[in-house]
């Protein structure tokens, strides 16, 4: 037997979570479609709003057509392809970590890649579309939006992860997670231009909504380096972060808090 | 060779919280102190103890999730939480209720990725999963969905997906939880054919007393965190209860106060057919026999060992060694 | 009035159990405030750029409206279709069937005392929120009209997911259902944005279907209008959706009885 190479062996799990999400055919288109459903009525919202109001702080219809094909790509490689971000404090608290620590894998990328949500697959469709149809494509526009989506995507992971870690340093059952992500999405799913000065504040640090749908889509309407820079470096941050964090916690929990005791 | 190693294990847990609401004061918890014993290779251990005793603490310190407080332990000659990934190739685990397969996915669809994660080629898989099909008697479980198995089922299929990189020690952490009678025996049976068949060292936590029975040639008993009996099954019963039961079964009703004597009760009484308690150590087995046989007609009889749950029972009341 | 004490006992009893878990209820309205946060932000730009009101709500209206809107959602479990869903296909609802009331019937009570639990808190907070940032709605005297409204809006909401909910005796997969039904709340029913910023058709839609009565409608008393036909209209379409859902569940109890649950 000999060492698989790590990249190989987490290609190889994503796809066997793809084709777990594929393998019930019904369940499969209909939680898809519902999620494209679901998505539309959002945009039907955000069209009728500017429709009837127009331009707010510099946003129109169609930056926020361009946000929400972000938003959308986003939660669907956040929440979808790597569906156990949000939940990693919860199953910690049920133990799955346990069984992942007995495997010759490294426990972060092996739990996160594990297992993909069918519904979110939808917004993963979603939003490539929606750009497509509505904000303007052109290679370079495109290349812009998935490099912003993917940054955004990291940042969106590394903070769930963060505070899934929580768990495994103070107990529970996955509530800071839930709270601090619903948080998130929250605030990235409106035009960044519209919130005050505190709240933009908030938005560019504890709850990096800002580098999730804003930054985002000012890379892709208003390209400049120091944009795309903060974009990276946001993203880069984020992720060493969650690294670390990770790290601490699973040492938190391998030396014995209490409440891990089953 | 030995396959597991343990001395002076200790494990404290400690934290806030675990009391009452509002009372988040430091509290720590010694789960484990001081437990030492060694497992040669292709030994079947069951490892037992009440709810709390440290069973599942053991166990996770053995296969690399915990650290110990103080103590050594050695499987495989590794250090299991320092050198965890290289122990994770050679140790299967099957936790009772933690599932390695994918829920939607048939077993085979399971197979497949864990063998590429264990550094199995595609036709190494394919040949062990046949092999494994035939021992663990479930080749047609191989393919069908998880999710339309039956637990018992379900456990098999996690048995064959622990061992399917032919792992030196299996450790099972109470593997049979909630499962049925019928499923239980299979899949003990299953663990014996393991170890029998392909040499494989298991390591068996339960506080289920069949499992012992049907599983376990060893038995290593905890009880608060202390190691308490450790020895032999078959001697464990005949050392630790000086009490045989005798199935009688009579010709005619035994006359009244013809059973009475010293050192044996009369526990259950069915028409013809009597269960008797002996004390061995007030009188011996050949004197009861001899006198039942002598003054009753006996249609038949048989000298059983006492039920292992009193034996469990009485080991735990032990103090610690 | 003992044919009632079955139904006053859940409903009792499930709102104490939401009291007794303030962990869950704090989430829950945490969750509301950063949805209150994001309104505070949006609706006064939106109502500047229009020029000060929009389709006769002032920007002070507008807050109000959502504030209340969200609020008698909000009040409502997000999860109700996949319990009961769960609850049909574990057999659960096999066994109440066995008891002398209506499972329905029950259900609806239980989950109505824990609705009006979470509603009261929701509201409590929303307003003094919006009061504490943004001042006093618009005509004080209206909300009076809201504590009603806003008790008839989580009613219905709750009886339509009822009946969507019937629809797990039949369907193994509700949830997508589910969902829809959400957005209709959320858009048809007047919690995204007042339905008179709608265009025409749209809003001719929204008043023939009963999502208005879910949220439109205590929040119209909350933007200062007193429309009081708004509570007749909410009461009618309270009674079809609970006999509506009552026959539903009916029907599905008689499909479980012949099926073998």
């Amino acid at each position: 037997m000999r060492e698989p190479r790590p990249s190989r062996t987490l290609l190889a799990t994503s796809r066997t979570a793809l084709v777990e999400a594929w393998a019930n055919r019904r369940s499969f288109w209909v939680q898809v479609g519902a999620m494209l459903l679901n998505d539309s009525v959002w945009v039907i919202f955000w069209v009728l709003f500017f429709h009837r109001i127009g331009r707010i702080h510099g946003w129109g219809t169609d930056d926020v057509l361009l946000m929400f094909a972000i938003l959308a790509t986003v939660t669907g490689i956040s929440m979808g392809l790597l569906a156990n971000a949000r939940r990693l404090g919860w199953l910690v608290a049920e133990g799955q970590l346990d069984a992942v620590l007995t495997l010759p894998v490294d426990p972060l990328a092996y739990l996160l890649i594990r297992k993909v949500d069918t519904a979110l697959l939808g917004d993963l469709a979603f939003g490539p579309l929606l750009f497509v149809f509505a904000a303007h494509p052109t290679p370079e526009r495109a290349l812009l939006y998935l490099t912003g989506s993917l940054c955004g995507s990291a940042v969106f992971v590394s903070f769930v992860v963060m505070l899934g870690s929580l768990t495994m340093v103070v107990g529970g059952r996955g509530e800071q997670g839930d709270l601090g992500f619903q948080a998130l999405l929250i605030l990235a799913s409106y035009p960044l231009d519209v919130f005050g000065g505190l709240t933009k504040l908030v938005m560019f640090s504890v709850i990096p909504a800002a580098f999730i749908t804003g930054v985002p889509v000012h890379l892709v309407d208003r390209f400049s380096p120091a944009t795309l820079g903060a974009l990276l470096g946001a993203a880069a941050v984020s992720v060493v972060l969650a690294r670390m964090a990770f790290r601490a916690g699973l040492r938190r929990y391998r030396s014995g808090a209490l409440w891990t005791r089953a | 060779m030995l396959a597991i190693e343990a001395e002076g294990l200790r494990k404290v847990f400690t934290g806030r919280g675990g009391g009452p609401k509002g009372r988040r004061r430091t509290r720590s918890v010694e789960a484990v102190r001081g437990i030492s014993f060694s497992v040669e290779a292709g030994e079947r251990l069951a490892y037992i103890g009440p709810n709390g005793a440290g069973k599942s603490t053991s166990i996770k310190i053995l296969t690399g999730i915990l650290h110990p407080t103080s103590g050594t332990a050695t499987v495989l000659g590794l250090t299991p939480w320092k050198q965890r990934r290289d122990l994770a190739r050679r140790i299967g685990v099957l936790f009772g209720q933690r599932s390695q397969l994918w829920f939607e996915l048939t077993p085979r669809q399971s197979f497949d990725l864990l063998g590429r994660i264990y550094g199995l080629d595609r036709s190494a898989t394919r040949l062990r999963v046949d092999e494994l099909g035939g021992l663990l008697d479930s080749r047609d479980l191989f393919d069908a969905p998880l999710r339309n198995l039956s637990l018992g089922q379900r456990m098999r299929c996690e048995l064959a997906a622990s061992v399917l990189h032919r792992p030196e020690v299996l450790f099972l952490d109470e593997p049979t939880i909630g499962m049925d009678l019928v499923a239980k025996q299979r899949f003990r049976e299953m663990v014996v054919r393991l170890n029998a068949e392909q040499g494989t060292t298991v390591f068996l936590t339960s506080h289920d007393v069949s499992d012992i029975e049907q599983v376990a040639r060893r038995v290593i008993v905890i009880n608060g965190g202390t190691l308490i009996y450790d020895d032999r099954v078959s001697r464990m019963r005949r050392s630790v209860l000086s009490t045989k039961l005798l199935d009688v079964r009579f010709e005619q009703p035994p006359a009244p106060g013809s059973l009475d004597f010293d050192g044996m009760q009369v526990i259950k009484e069915t028409g013809l057919g009597y269960k008797l308690v002996v004390d061995t150590e007030r009188r011996s087995i050949r004197e009861v026999l001899d006198t039942l046989l002598d003054t009753q007609r006996v249609a038949d009889i048989s000298v059983l060992d006492p039920p292992l749950e009193d034996v469990i029972a009485r080991i735990y009341e032990r103090r610690p060694s | 009035m003992s044919g009632l004490t079955p139904y006053a006992a859940a409903f009792a009893s499930a709102a104490g159990r939401v009291v007794r878990r303030p962990g869950e209820l704090a989430v829950r309205l945490l969750f509301y405030v950063v949805i209150l946060i994001v309104f505070t932000a949006l609706w006064p730009a939106a109502a500047a750029t229009a020029g000060g009101s929009i389709a006769g709500y002032s920007a002070q209206a507008l807050l109000w409206y959502v504030t209340v809107a969200e609020a008698s959602v909000i009040a409502t479990k997000p999860r109700l279709i996949e319990d009961i869903g769960n609850d049909i296909g574990s057999g659960a609802v096999a066994t109440e069937m066995l008891r002398p009331v209506s499972v329905f019937g029950l259900r609806l009570a239980a989950e109505t005392g824990e609705a009006l639990v979470r509603l009261a808190m929701a509201l409590a907070m929303g307003c003094a929120f919006m009061l504490l940032v943004k001042g006093a709605p618009p005509r004080p005297a209206a909300m009076l009209f809201v504590i009603p409204s806003a008790v008839l809006a989580v009613a219905a909401n709750l009886a339509a997911q009822h009946t969507f909910a019937g629809a797990a005796f039949w369907l193994n997969d509700a949830k997508a259902a589910w969902f829809l039904y959400l957005k209709f709340v959320f858009l048809l029913g007047g919690m995204l944005m007042p339905l008179q910023l709608f265009p025409v058709w749209l809003e001719r839609v929204s008043w023939a279907l009963p999502f208005w009565t879910m949220a439109y409608a205590p929040a119209r008393f909350a933007s200062g209008h007193v429309d009081l036909w708004l509570l007749a209209g909410q009461a009618a379409w309270m009674v079809v959706l609970a006999s509506v859902a009552g026959a539903v569940f009916a029907a599905g109890e008689r499909r479980l009885e012949v099926a073998g649950g």
